[in-house]
């Protein structure tokens, strides 16, 4: 294939408010071809992804589809253009049918301006067969997998002569069995001749389905190869780069005796049920893929999500189960990954958010102790090093960094025996990142059981004293420090978490 | 608009050296209610002096209670991302059951103003239960209660109201103390409280987190369904106070007293600068909301404008007073 790339990005560069998140960058694809973009959580991935389908304006820099320029960056001229791009987190209108989904925006009307619902749902059906989908385009959209609404995504996208399709993530969400129905469409549009660019976490799919492999790390792209000279093994180096000793220095392990034991918890209506220790002073970390039900153990061992059956055991004193105060009353302090949905109450102050979980600590039969709580949220949030403007200042207005120091801020106005966190430093830039990494030590040393939940390998194996690899709802595989500091660690701690059982890591996974 | 001028300050801080027009307009649009119930008294006071007397002024609180109190609740619901709409006909039921108890027995009149207020609370009670714990929408449940109640309220009366209450039933409402009317008492009262107990208890606290993120406040180890439940329940009993206060008044209790009485107190809580998404809005707020629906509607009558061009007026100002609020916001955030 000769012919001119249909996607080219020249020198694009973006940044917000001082910060790069993407240093000039540029790449091409060719038509009928799929590029995977690889990168960890804030490398610049979705910046590129935004920049290219026009939702973002670069600083500078170009992108052309099929030789012509986007000038203005809105996403209608680059769909005029023919990009296309299907996000990570869907938005379909679960209670309307399949073939309103497609057409929603841009229906087909009969004469007298009335909905032609027999040529749409004719039209789908055409589109289905396409892709070879056994499904009714009558069908509500509620009554389809996530895979198969991906993949319906993926048509109402192409239906209008995409010639670029952005896929961010797309099988994130989607089990195992189903991923190779993805795969066909995609064989398919690449028949076609449609370029595509793919983002994922999973190594193995990279090989599967990509002709070529560009990487991002720290808004640079860092590698590009085409499929045959990029082994999941370089791949995953070139993701992490070896700057990973400034951020994570050795540290000398000071565990004390058991904390927390998690015994035979019970979280869906039947096993499997997770069981693991954590003593003082330790970092646990768990690893394993975005549902791997990693967070769900999290939420149940703190009490927010209904576990069945089991036992938490803080110092050996039983804690009740199902219920946050009483975890709360105990020492156990929780981090959550989703840090506006869940962590924080954006339009009230750093000083009302800073002492709502331990609120109890500053009042006298509900009667806040002012000065009491001022005091206490003032140090706390010295503590973690918050850069405010007082507070007052509501959290709404802080940096993604800031915020998330709040979160773990609220939990330190009191001493606590426990601190779970999840993904603690998702959009968190690197700087604030460094800073967390060195506030979840420090706690650590000072005898806390520290357990976090982290998709970015580099904290995984940077951070953790001990790690855990969670799949499918279940504690599938432990690395020790030792395990750890081999430099296979990293692929070990990815076949656990996939279910790919060639070589030594199986014997560990069963 | 009413957020207190804390708010304000913060905002106009980030302007840093630059304290300029822009920082003082945000300033003054967000306290421009204040600003506007100043000004509609300023201009009813030079347009008839009889506005600005102290009996008229006396005239004007002595109205604005028992709105008040209902104002008050709903405050509080809708500070939880709530509404209760059932407040107009919990008024009427709390009315019937105290004059039906006192009809014929005036020494057990106080006996029946408390039973009123308590059955007042227990509607409210069964809003929040539903909402709380059954996860009804509040616009739902505290609709069907609307419906209950005033059912109930008729069948007491059997379709009719209640008249020949003992003639110590008027004192509850006629009662002064130092000057003021009992009711104009319990509405300052009720304003206070409510004020201190939003800014310095846990209580008023977590009535914005669950308001604000209710997620985050589980989280946080609020318990956001008990939190819930209160605020209807205290919204139930204030409407019965309400009820109590309105038919000493008149020394009778109707079936429709209090009818739309709902509408008139989100009103206020929404001139007030409220958000209906909860978590936002100020016990401050609600009072010049009150304040400014009840001295328009003062000075109106005193300037003798027909109460259908009141209606059109206050219902203009609903909307103008939310429209600004959105506008000052936006400003404010760029």
């Amino acid at each position: 294939m000769v012919e001119a790339p249909a996607l080219v990005v020249t020198d694009v560069q973006k940044s917000y408010g001082g910060v790069v998140v993407l240093h000039p960058t540029s790449f091409s694809v060719a038509a009928g071809h799929v590029t995977a973009l690889a990168g960890e959580n804030g490398a610049g991935k979705s910046t590129v992804l935004k920049i290219i389908s026009g939702q973002v304006r670069p600083d500078q820099g170009l992108v052309s589809i099929n030789g012509e320029p986007l000038t203005s960056s809105d996403p209608k001229s680059a769909r005029r253009l023919g990009v296309a791009i299907v996000p990570q987190e869907l938005a379909p209108y679960p209670d309307l049918t399949v073939y309103e989904n497609i057409f929603v925006g841009r229906e087909i009307r009969s004469r007298f301006g009335m909905l032609d619902r027999s040529a749409m749902a004719k039209q789908a059906r055409e589109m289905l067969d396409v892709f070879q989908l056994d499904i009714d385009p009558r069908w509500r959209m509620s009554r389809l997998s996530v895979a198969l609404t991906q993949i319906v995504e993926i048509a109402k996208a192409t239906t209008w002569g995409a010639r670029v399709l952005l896929l961010d993530e797309p099988t994130s969400a989607i089990p195992d069995h189903e991923v190779g129905r993805l795969y066909d469409v995609i064989r398919q549009l690449r028949e076609q001749g449609v370029a595509m660019i793919y983002t994922t976490h999973r190594m193995a799919e990279i090989q599967e389905v990509a002709d070529s492999v560009i990487v991002l790390r720290d808004g640079k792209l860092v590698f590009e190869s085409g499929i045959e000279g990029a082994s999941e093994s370089t791949i995953v180096k070139a993701m992490v780069g070896r700057d990973m000793d400034a951020l994570f220095p050795d540290q000398a392990m000071s565990t004390g005796p058991v904390r927390l034991q998690v015994q035979e918890l019970q979280i869906g209506k039947t096993c499997p049920c997770v069981s693991f220790e954590v003593k003082q002073g330790e970092i646990l970390g768990i690893g394993g893929l975005v549902g791997a039900g990693r967070t769900e153990i999290m939420e149940a061992m703190f009490g927010v999500r209904r576990s069945s059956s089991g036992t938490i055991l803080l110092d050996g004193q039983p804690v009740r189960r199902n219920h946050a105060d009483s975890a709360i009353r105990s020492g156990v302090s929780f981090v959550p990954e989703d840090r506006k949905g869940a962590g924080l109450v954006l339009e009230r102050s750093v000083l009302d958010n800073g002492s709502l979980p331990h609120l109890r600590t500053f009042t006298i039969a509900g009667w806040i102790r002012m000065f009491a709580r001022r005091a206490a949220v003032d140090k706390a949030t010295k503590s973690v090093n918050l850069k405010s403007r007082g507070l007052g200042q509501s959290v709404g207005t802080l940096s993604g960094g800031n915020q998330q120091k709040v979160v773990v801020a609220r939990w330190l106005t009191r001493e606590g025996r426990v601190l779970l966190l999840d993904e603690p430093t998702r959009g968190v830039d690197v700087g604030a990142r460094g800073e967390i990494y060195t506030i979840i030590r420090d706690l650590a040393a000072s005898g806390l059981a520290v357990v976090f939940i982290s998709s970015d390998m580099t904290e995984l194996i940077g951070l953790s004293h001990r790690v855990l690899v969670a799949r499918a709802g279940e504690i599938v595989g432990e690395l020790d420090r030792a395990a750890l500091d081999r430099p296979d660690a990293q692929e070990q701690i990815f076949r656990l978490a996939s279910g790919q059982t060639h070589d030594e890591s199986k014997a560990e996974a069963s | 608009m009413a957020q207190g001028s804390d708010a304000a300050v913060l905002k106009a801080d980030k302007g840093e050296s630059r304290f300029d027009r822009t920082s003082m307009i945000n300033l003054l649009l967000r306290n421009l209610m204040v600003l506007v119930v100043l000004g509609v008294a300023v201009y009813f006071s030079i347009a008839r002096p009889q506005f600005a007397t102290l009996p008229n002024m006396r005239t004007i609180l002595i109205a604005a209670a028992p709105f008040a109190l209902i104002a008050l609740g709903q405050t509080l619901v809708i500070l939880t991302g709530g509404i209760d709409l059932s407040v107009g006909s919990v008024v009427a039921l709390s009315a019937m059951t105290g004059a039906a108890l006192s009809v014929g027995h005036p020494e057990r009149m106080w006996l029946a103003a408390g039973i009123a207020v308590i059955v007042g609370l227990l509607a409210g009670l069964v809003n929040g239960l539903v909402v709380a714990y059954v996860n009804v929408p509040p616009f739902v449940a505290t609709l069907g209660m609307l419906s209950v109640a005033s059912g109930l309220a008729y069948a007491i009366g059997k379709g009719a109201p209640i008249n020949g209450l003992p003639r110590e039933w008027a004192t509850i409402a006629s009662t002064k103390v130092l000057t003021l009317q009992a009711p104009v008492l319990v509405m300052i009262a009720g304003f206070l409280i409510l004020a201190i107990v939003m800014t310095r208890t846990s209580f008023g606290m977590r009535i914005y987190a669950v308001g604000g993120n209710r997620t985050a406040a589980e989280v946080a180890g609020v318990n956001a369904r008990r939190i819930l439940t209160s605020v209807y329940a205290i919204s139930g009993a204030l409407a019965g106070m309400s009820g109590v206060i309105l038919s000493s008044r008149v020394i009778s209790a109707a079936p429709y007293l209090g009818k739309g009485y709902e509408l008139n107190a989100i009103a206020a809580v929404v001139i007030g600068g409220a958000s209906l998404n909860g978590g936002r809005g100020t016990i401050w707020g609600t009072l010049l909301g009150l304040l400014l629906i009840q001295t328009l509607n003062n000075g109106l009558d005193i300037l003798v404008v027909p109460s259908y061009w009141q209606t059109v007026i206050s219902g203009t100002l609903i909307v103008s007073a939310v429209a600004v609020d959105m506008l000052a916001t936006r400003r404010s955030n760029k």
